[in-house]
């Protein structure tokens, strides 16, 4: 089962949530962002460039060509690999636990696993964030020492920021899966 | 302007719905018929309380603005409270009832109190008045900076504004000068102001050379739950008088000095119970020292709210030497458990409590002496009514149901009231504030209004999700009450 | 009893500045009482014109005494340097000259003329008392920079006999008159003022600005002051 809705993420731009339903116990759920936009690479390459020939304009100095061309490789190459996130999956297996990947633009995919057994809830909370204050989505992580306690917040889909509808989908799913496997 | 406009319109969609959840008291305080609370007026306000001192900071503002958020809560309003970070507990939090605060990240300048640049809290601000649909903002307290700067935002964004003085203020020296334009700026725009007593009232119409009519008298008041009498635990082989207070040059600490060694010389069974903290404390160890009084004086340093009343039964007389007070709760909480009040005649104090529970004197050494003694040969001669009638004759005099009650037809009535577009603020601003701080501020307002224009700009109201009621009319917490599933979505 | 009960019509009961009692008026109900305990003005004192002025004289008179030291030191720097007197040449006396000789002489000037309006801004004339935190300190750093630009130990000498004259001694001096010890009251106002004679035979252009300076000082100030008092408004509010 694939479902598109008309989400966004909290700064208006469009985002896809897809959710796969491979048995009632076990669901994933994915975020994907747009892709990196050709024209805004571009416009940077070409900004940064620009300033480049202006600083060798007055210096006549070729390093300051050259290292610009450096600066934008590398930057290109870091922000893909370690900042831009195309996907955001989130897998809920009832018996076994919550898997979260991000899915880096190089190709590079972070994953961690969370077991059941330590996951008390999951629940939609709100920040402040930057200047404004926004919902999302958090695994809270029991307290060995004290049952009714939580020792840490665990937050979802941090890169994309999908807005409260998004979030509501995605939370009922989780609390239908949480309240069956309990 | 548009995102103002549907705004309004979804808070009148809102209100003409029947109300299907009705409020329930369920506080044991009850003290007036619930069909009082029932009968109230149909409109309901989204409030959105705004001043820096709350919770886990201890005071009266902020004790004023939990009970009277409580207060209106039952009656079915909406009520948020937005104040500034306190250490680690920022964010949003969530108190009883589904009472919403919002710790906001702002930089405390001095005694709790956030810088102000008249800037840079509108874009949080706004983002709370926005998400939460506010119709009314009521800001606290005139030391509080983001209190002001709340005020200057709701009037740039067109929301009715409220504010509740709570303190007295001179008309001489610089500081107050520099407060009194302050306010004099604040409130001249401002569609309503709540004093707590007649004094406070004729104090900061003078200081912000208001008009009158748009100033109402709402007292503060105590849980007489919380202070009943026990007559059993204090000792009655001697007399005890009790002072509760913060120790500092206001409350009168240095009469209190001059006034124990006097006493104590004159009456060999009387002692003196002081629960408090703070810079005045070296006074009274002084005096303790200096007369050798270490089993008759006991200072019992900081107490714990809850701890108040424990202390007061202890005590035969209460013992108030302020030397301005707005609005003395301390002293009502005395008679409230049932003691005799000895109190100076400062400020709205002879406004407070009746002739008949109260001992007013001059703030002078030789004059409260004179008050104690007759107090004390009273109390000796038995010639003073007991405990228990003194609370019941106190225990309705003031309830946070009746403020909540005449807090809310402020709002009613501060909502008839057209909040003034840009250019008539500026003309009031330019007429009412003098010809420089008015040209100052009508170039702040015109600022602020196009940093709102910004804002919209960035960070449009339609991208801003709107909050989850957690009380009024929509609220979702008493729905999900209701059906007795225990949804909370926000734990702290 | 709410506030938007509105007027009408008025209750039976009169209004009480009470708030124990629940009364039959609206929160925001004003009363004819209102502000009837305000004060204005307690305590404001009265000028009378000629009384400032005689008090003003004190001011003009500590002026003078700065003119009368400046004139001194412009009539000493006038001279040429003479013969160095061994008698007189204290050791101390000598070592003003290189204090300063690292510093502009403009700027000596400069400094000097500084420290002297200082001197003259926080003279104590309620009290006049030689031992004066704040302006006895400035001019004798006045005195330090300024005997430095003197040609010779005895211009110094004689600089620094007749600064101490007028410096610490004349304020001890209307101390006493002030109190009434000595009494020579009448004579000697005169007699310091008259010194603008002199600086006229030097200096007329000074010697007129000196001149004006003083009766804007004793006459005109006054009457600006008197002037102004009709427009004090001080509120001693309900503040408690």
């Amino acid at each position: 089962m694939a479902e598109e809705g008309p989400f966004t993420d909290i700064s208006g731009k469009p985002i896809s949530l897809e959710c796969q339903n491979y048995t009632p116990f076990c669901r994933e759920f994915t975020v994907s962002s747009p892709k990196v936009s050709l024209l805004k690479v571009m416009g940077y390459t070409c900004s940064v460039w620009l300033l480049a020939y202006a600083v060798f304009f007055l210096t006549e100095n070729t390093t300051v060509l050259s290292s610009a061309i450096m600066v934008t490789l590398v930057g290109m190459i870091l922000h893909i690999h370690f900042v831009k996130v195309d996907q955001e999956t989130l897998l809920i297996i009832g018996s076994l636990g919550i898997q979260l990947s991000s899915l880096y633009a190089s190709g590079r995919e972070s994953t961690t696993f969370i077991e059941m057994s330590k996951i008390k809830d999951i629940v939609i909370n709100e920040a402040i964030y930057m200047q404004s204050i926004i919902y999302y989505l958090c695994i809270l992580i029991k307290d060995p020492s004290e049952p009714d306690g939580v020792a840490s917040v665990v937050p979802l889909f941090q890169s994309s920021k999908p807005r409260l509808n998004c979030l509501v989908r995605v939370y009922k799913s989780c609390q239908e899966i949480i309240a069956q496997s309990r | 302007m548009k995102s103002r406009r549907r705004r309004g319109d979804k808070q009148a969609a809102a209100s003409c719905q029947p109300d299907a959840h009705p409020p329930a008291p369920h506080s044991p305080a009850s003290l007036l018929p619930s069909g009082t609370a029932r009968r109230s007026s149909q409109k309901k306000h989204s409030i959105c309380m705004v001043s820096d001192f709350f919770y886990p900071n201890m005071g009266g503002v902020e004790s004023h603005i939990y009970q009277l958020s409580q207060c209106l809560l039952e009656r079915g309003h909406k009520v948020v409270i937005a104040t500034h970070a306190y250490g680690d507990r920022r964010g949003v939090r969530y108190l009883t009832n589904g009472l919403k605060v919002y710790y906001l990240p702002l930089q405390v300048m001095y005694n709790q109190s956030t810088a102000t640049s008249c800037f840079h809290s509108l874009p949080l601000l706004r983002c709370v008045f926005v998400r939460e649909h506010i119709t009314v903002v009521h800001a606290h307290s005139s030391f509080s900076a983001m209190a002001h700067d709340a005020l200057f935002h709701a009037k740039t964004m067109g929301l009715n504004t409220v504010f509740t003085d709570h303190s007295l203020f001179g008309f001489a020296d610089l500081s107050s000068v520099l407060t009194n334009k302050l306010l004099t700026v604040t409130l001249c725009d401002t569609n309503h102001i709540v004093c707590v007593s007649y004094t406070s009232k004729e104090n900061t119409v003078l200081r912000a050379a208001l008009n009158p009519d748009i100033v109402s008298v709402i007292p503060n008041a105590v849980d007489p739950t919380d202070f009943t009498p026990d007559p059993g635990s204090r000792d009655d082989s001697k007399i005890t008088i009790v002072v509760v207070s913060r120790l500092v040059y206001r409350k009168g600490i240095d009469l209190l000095g001059g006034i124990i060694p006097e006493l104590c010389a004159k009456h060999p069974d009387l002692c003196f119970l002081i629960g408090g903290e703070g810079p005045k404390r070296i006074v009274l160890e002084e005096v303790r020292e200096k007369y050798q009084l270490h089993d008759r004086v006991r200072l019992l340093g900081a107490l714990d709210h809850k701890d108040v009343r424990d202390v007061l039964v202890q005590g035969h007389i209460f013992l108030n030497t302020s030397l301005t007070e707005a609005f003395c709760m301390a002293i009502v909480e005395g008679a409230c458990c049932g003691l005799q009040v000895v109190s100076t005649r400062v400020g709205g104090i002879p406004e407070v409590l009746p002739d008949e529970l109260v001992t007013l004197c001059e703030p002078t050494v030789s004059s409260l002496c004179a008050g104690l003694e007759s107090v004390i040969s009273r109390q000796r001669s038995g010639s003073v009514p007991p405990p228990a009638a003194i609370h019941h004759q106190v225990q309705n005099l003031y309830t946070w149901r009746n403020i909540a009650e005449r807090t809310e037809k402020v709002y009613d009535q501060a909502c008839q009231q057209p909040v003034l577009t840009l250019p008539a603020r500026l003309q009031r601003l330019r007429s009412h504030c003098g010809a420089v701080a008015g040209s100052i501020f009508s170039f702040m307002a015109v600022i602020n209004f196009l940093f709102l224009l910004f804002l919209q700009w960035l960070h449009p109201v339609h991208l801003m999700d709107a909050a989850i009621d957690a009380s009024g009319p929509d609220s979702c917490w008493r729905k999900s009450f209701k059906k007795g599933k225990s949804k909370d979505p926000h734990p702290d | 009893m709410g506030a938007d009960s509105g007027p009408g019509a008025p209750p039976a009961v009169p209004w009480r500045k009470v708030l124990y009692e629940r009364q039959p008026y609206p929160d925001n109900y004003v009363d004819r009482r209102f502000l009837e305990e305000l004060q204005r003005n307690i305590g404001v004192h009265q000028y009378r014109y000629w009384a400032v002025v005689r008090e003003a004289g004190l001011a003009a008179q500590q002026v003078s005494c700065v003119a009368v030291f400046s004139h001194i030191m412009v009539l000493h720097g006038s001279r040429r340097p003479g013969t160095l007197h061994p008698a007189l040449g204290q050791s101390w006396v000598c070592t003003f000259g290189t204090l300063t000789a690292s510093v502009s002489t403009d700027t000596v000037y400069a400094m000097s003329s500084m420290m002297l309006l200082a001197h003259l801004v926080s003279f104590p004339y309620t009290q006049p008392a030689p031992q004066a935190v704040l302006s006895l300190p400035q001019r004798c750093l006045a005195l330090c920079v300024l005997a430095s630009r003197l040609p010779g130990a005895l211009h110094t000498f004689a600089m620094l006999s007749c600064a101490l004259l007028v410096f610490a001694l004349w304020p001890c001096l209307l101390h006493r008159l002030r109190t009434g010890r000595v009494e020579l009251s009448p004579g000697c106002r005169p007699g310091v003022h008259s010194w603008v004679g002199g600086l006229a035979s030097l200096w007329p252009g000074g010697a007129l600005l000196l001149l004006l300076a003083l009766l804007v000082l004793t006459l005109a100030c006054p009457m600006l002051l008197v002037h102004l008092q009709r427009h004090k408004d001080n509120i001693h509010g309900p503040v408690g």
